[in-house]
């Protein structure tokens, strides 16, 4: 194959032509080289699961536990929409979908009156995602909520189903 | 006697075989139904059959003797039909017309001791309601062809109102009023207020309406039918002055805002001058305009430069527009991305939070007060414009992706030429040793 | 003591040092061709290996398969390039196949003794074109869905096993999360092993036989003289791998200017998107079962098509068995024509299967 080391002709065609050789064979390692480590780094690169760790279809980490308190929400991003987490003044977590099912604005967490509020037109969800008052037809999407790990660092898993 | 004989049979055989179809729990035999069910008037006939199908006081016990009176024990037909109250309990009325249909329902449906026993819930106050209406009122006055209990609810085969079937369910209420209301026949004669002829589209229109469509299509049993406006029993249109709290039972934050505009006081028909009050259609931003097809005209004047509510009425339609075409192009610009890989959820969420914007200003803009609509809207430019610096980065990765592999490219070809000269240099060696071989 | 002594003294590498030094490539003024089968080869190894990295990430369920394939487009590193030269691969592969199979067809190097080369070369074309219609569906996107549905339509226009060849493709009557994960089996087990096995024999035959030399070429040696060879390691191999690196350079370059977009996720119930068509490879023989009338002599039209378009495929099968001619090493123009009226037939059709309305 490449012959590298190779020994000059024994007629000697002289030094230019062997270290033109040289510098050709040297071209070509740092050819091959960098051609292979521009096929490798990717690879390797890809090889590394990403942080996001899996596509977020069917489940996704909302949060960490601690970072919620009793009787407060937080909004998460479900996909391409907005999800809601809440935390009920006894501690329980629930999830729903934040997208009215009015005119599909985002709805927020009202903690005097422990309901879910849409600013648009005032329409109420209670914590079982049921509409209360207002113009919304149906009620919110409730979504599963599952914890990961333990304590305060354990990460809130909302599921589709 | 010869007849009597031939009821006596029909009462053993008949008063149960009469009702054998399939699931109709027979009538305990009596003797109305016995006879009347052999009548060939059908006039007469036809109550024991839809009085023996489902009926909701059959079904809880009731005869036709608790409206109709008279004895429902005898065969003999001026017994069962005394009118003097000697032979039965209560004695024969016949077939209740005009007040004496509502003095029958209301015997019981008035009582509240006895209605407690039925369905505690249920309300007690309709008669009262009945007499303050435009029907129980023309009653009063004479008119044998108002509207009583029996025209909406029948009288035989009576249904629950959450039965689907009913006459008044939701969704069959409105035919149920246009079987009159939208027959000019029967309207014939019948004035408004100002002395024209009662009109007779409203049901074409609201099947037109948005409600319309929510009741039917969309399911939605809380969309608004005639009753819903204009009351159950004491039906009667909207009062001027009333239509915006009736609209706002439902539309709330858009009858508030309406309340603390200037046009509460100068409208006489409230949202109805604007929104069409059976043929309600879905409302579009088109509408805030002063020039055709807006609705602002002709009270303003979109040519006329000095006229403030035609400038309110471009100022925020115009930010209205901006911020519409600015979420389109955002969403268009992500869209491509999205297509070309580049990761835009987040942004696809920012960006919905300016469609909500657009809602409230919407609704905002029942004030009509462009200062309180315009802030609203330059809240959404803001976040569109956040939006498309994401997007401009994700080209921008797009761009880099490119550039990196273009310069892998040229690394590429470097080693393509370097090895095609290593091709040559090794072919011209051999080339060489051949020769040298071949000259020795 | 180097590595290769170092095997020498444990497997004795007497056998392989003697290929290496003696194994040759004629030289002609046709050699050219010869390097269309080792970068098709190549190609398919590129496939194999993207493919391997590709199915870390995929996830074969209707419901998650074009999430997958946007989440490795989107977020894991680089995935955006192993998928883009993934798709363009299998698009090259195909091509340059075709132009393989098009040079031994010219070339007449089917002819005896090379008759089972043709034969597992045919059938590695057709495995690759498996290969690209199953793989096609895996991102299930709308344009993959449709393009399979009318596909698989197709197949049951077989005679006598058409309906059932079509449940078998499908997974069923319809086209359904069951096709997609049968496809994905065909795709990455099936297909993969049919083709290795089938690679084999065919690199086998051609270590064996060595390179075919055109029948000019032939006719002009004076009887007793050889070719000049060309040693194969290095010379021949190195200009293999040149071809190889410009296959990558290709392949870089369609990457970056025309990246694999994602589509819209597939919906069963959606519309037909008017215009839909199978990728490039298959568009002649679609255009031609369009072009056939919807009855010929009683029989339906496209069930015509597929029968002919079948045993247009059994002929080239068979065609080194069918040249006489050539077997006993003479020209034969009938089967020239026959290629060049093919390749002006596919490359026709499939130009204006491209631009039709």
């Amino acid at each position: 194959m490449i012959t590298i080391g190779d020994l000059p002709p024994r007629d000697g065609v002289g030094r230019s032509e062997f270290d033109r050789r040289h510098f050709l064979d040297a071209l070509l390692i740092v050819g091959f080289t960098s051609t292979a480590a521009a096929i490798a780094y990717p690879v390797g690169r890809y090889l590394v699961p990403p942080e996001s760790g899996e596509p977020a279809t069917a489940s996704v980490v909302a949060g960490r536990a601690g970072a919620l308190r009793a009787n407060s929400a937080a909004i998460f991003k479900f996909g391409s929409k907005p999800g809601i987490v809440v935390r009920t003044a006894e501690g329980e977590l629930r999830a729903f979908s934040a997208v009215c099912s009015h005119l599909d604005c985002t709805v927020q967490f009202k903690s005097d009156t422990s309901q879910l509020w849409c600013a648009c037109h005032n329409g109420t969800y209670d914590l079982a995602g049921n509409v209360v008052s207002g113009p919304p037809p149906r009620g919110l999407e409730t979504f599963r909520v599952n914890l990961r790990g333990e304590g305060d660092d354990a990460e809130i898993v909302v599921s589709r189903t | 006697m010869a007849r009597t004989i031939a009821l006596t049979f029909v009462i053993l055989l008949g008063g149960a075989r009469a009702f054998a179809a399939p699931g109709i729990v027979p009538v305990t035999a009596n003797t109305c139904v016995a006879c009347h069910s052999t009548l060939a008037d059908r006039r007469l006939a036809n109550p024991t059959r839809l009085f023996g199908g489902q009926d909701v006081h059959r079904e809880r016990g009731f005869d036709c003797v608790d409206c109709h009176g008279g004895s429902p024990t005898s065969p003999d037909k001026a017994a069962a039909h005394d009118a003097s109250g000697r032979v039965s309990a209560m004695a024969f009325r016949g077939k209740p017309t005009g007040r004496a249909v509502i003095a029958t329902c209301a015997r019981c449906h008035s009582d509240a001791e006895l209605m407690r026993t039925f369905a505690p819930r249920q309300r007690v106050d309709q008669a009262t309601e009945y007499a303050t209406s435009v029907h129980g009122k023309r009653l009063t006055a004479g008119d044998t062809r108002a509207a009583t209990c029996a025209s909406c609810h029948g009288a035989h085969g009576i249904r629950l109102v959450s039965d689907a079937k009913s006459p008044v369910f939701p969704t069959n209420v409105a035919t149920t009023c246009a079987g009159c209301h939208a027959d000019p026949a029967r309207m014939n004669g019948y004035t408004l207020a100002d002395g024209s002829p009662l009109p007779t589209r409203q049901f074409a229109d609201y099947q037109k309406s948005v409600h319309f469509a929510a009741l039917t299509k969309g399911n939605d049993l809380s969309a608004p039918t005639c009753n819903d406006c204009h009351g159950n029993h004491g039906a009667a249109p909207p009062n001027v002055g009333a239509v915006a709290n009736v609209c706002g039972t439902c539309h709330a934050v858009f009858a508030q805002k309406f309340a603390a505009s200037v046009h509460e006081a100068i409208f006489d028909k409230g949202c109805v001058e604007c929104h069409a009050n059976h043929a309600v259609a879905k409302p579009s931003d088109q509408m805030l305009s002063a020039t055709a097809p807006g609705v602002c005209q002709p009270c303003h004047n979109g040519d006329d430069k000095t006229d403030k509510g035609a400038a309110a009425a471009a100022d925020m339609r115009g930010d209205i527009e901006r911020l519409k075409t600015g979420i389109e192009h955002s969403s268009a610009a992500l869209a491509h991305l999205k297509n070309a890989g580049i990761e835009v959820s987040d942004p696809q969420l920012a960006l919905r939070e300016a469609g909500t914007r657009l809602t409230l200003a919407r609704t905002e803009m029942h004030g009509f007060d462009p200062a309180h609509v315009a802030p609203i809207l330059a809240d959404g430019m803001t976040i569109v414009a956040t939006v498309d610096r994401a997007a401009q980065s994700g080209a921008a990765e797009l761009t880099f992706r490119r550039r990196g592999l273009f310069v892998s490219l040229g690394a590429i070809l470097v080693f393509v030429v370097a090895l095609g000269l290593k091709v040559r240099q090794i072919d011209r060696r051999d080339h060489e040793r051949r020769t040298q071989s071949a000259g020795r | 003591m180097s590595v290769i002594d170092w095997v020498d003294e444990r497997l004795d590498l007497t056998e392989v040092r003697q290929f290496v030094a003696e194994k040759g490539v004629p030289v002609h003024a046709q050699k050219i061709w010869y390097y269309l089968g080792g970068m098709t080869l190549f190609l398919f190894s590129v496939q194999l290996f993207t493919g391997i990295l590709l199915l870390l990430y995929y996830r074969p369920s209707a419901a998650e398969a074009y999430e997958s394939v946007q989440f490795v487009v989107t977020q894991v590193k680089f995935g955006w390039l192993i998928r883009n030269v993934h798709s363009w691969s299998a698009n090259l592969l195909i091509a340059l196949a075709f132009a393989h199979f098009f040079s031994v067809f010219f070339l007449k190097s089917y002819r005896k003794p090379r008759e089972l080369t043709w034969v597992s070369g045919m059938l590695l074309l057709f495995l690759m074109l498996g290969f690209g219609f199953s793989g096609y569906l895996l991102p299930w996107n709308e344009l993959s869905f449709f393009a399979t549905k009318v596909g698989t339509g197709i197949a049951g226009a077989v005679p006598v096993i058409g309906r059932f060849s079509l449940r078998l493709l499908r997974g069923g009557d319809d086209v359904t999360g069951a096709t997609l994960s049968r496809f994905y089996g065909l795709h990455v087990a099936v297909l993969p092993a049919l083709a290795t096995a089938l690679v084999g024999v065919h690199l086998l035959l051609v270590q064996r036989q060595g390179m075919s030399v055109p029948i000019d070429v032939e006719k002009k040696l004076k009887p007793g003289e050889r070719l000049r060879q060309m040693p194969f390691f290095p010379n021949y191999i190195l200009r293999d791998v040149l071809a190889w690196y410009l296959v990558i350079a290709v392949l870089a370059a369609l990457a970056a200017f025309y990246p694999w977009e994602l589509g819209t996720k597939a919906d069963p119930f959606a519309v037909v998107p008017p215009g839909i068509r199978p990728e490039w490879y298959f568009l002649a023989m679609f255009h031609t079962l369009k072009l056939v009338p919807s009855h010929v002599l009683g029989i339906e039209g496209e069930r015509l098509g597929v029968i002919a378009f079948g045993i247009a495929a059994l002929f080239l099968v068979l065609v080194p068995f069918l040249d006489r001619r050539a077997s006993r090493g003479e020209r034969s123009p009938l089967f020239t024509v026959l290629a060049a009226l093919g390749l002006v037939y596919l490359i026709s059709f499939t130009i204006i299967g491209r631009y039709a309305k």
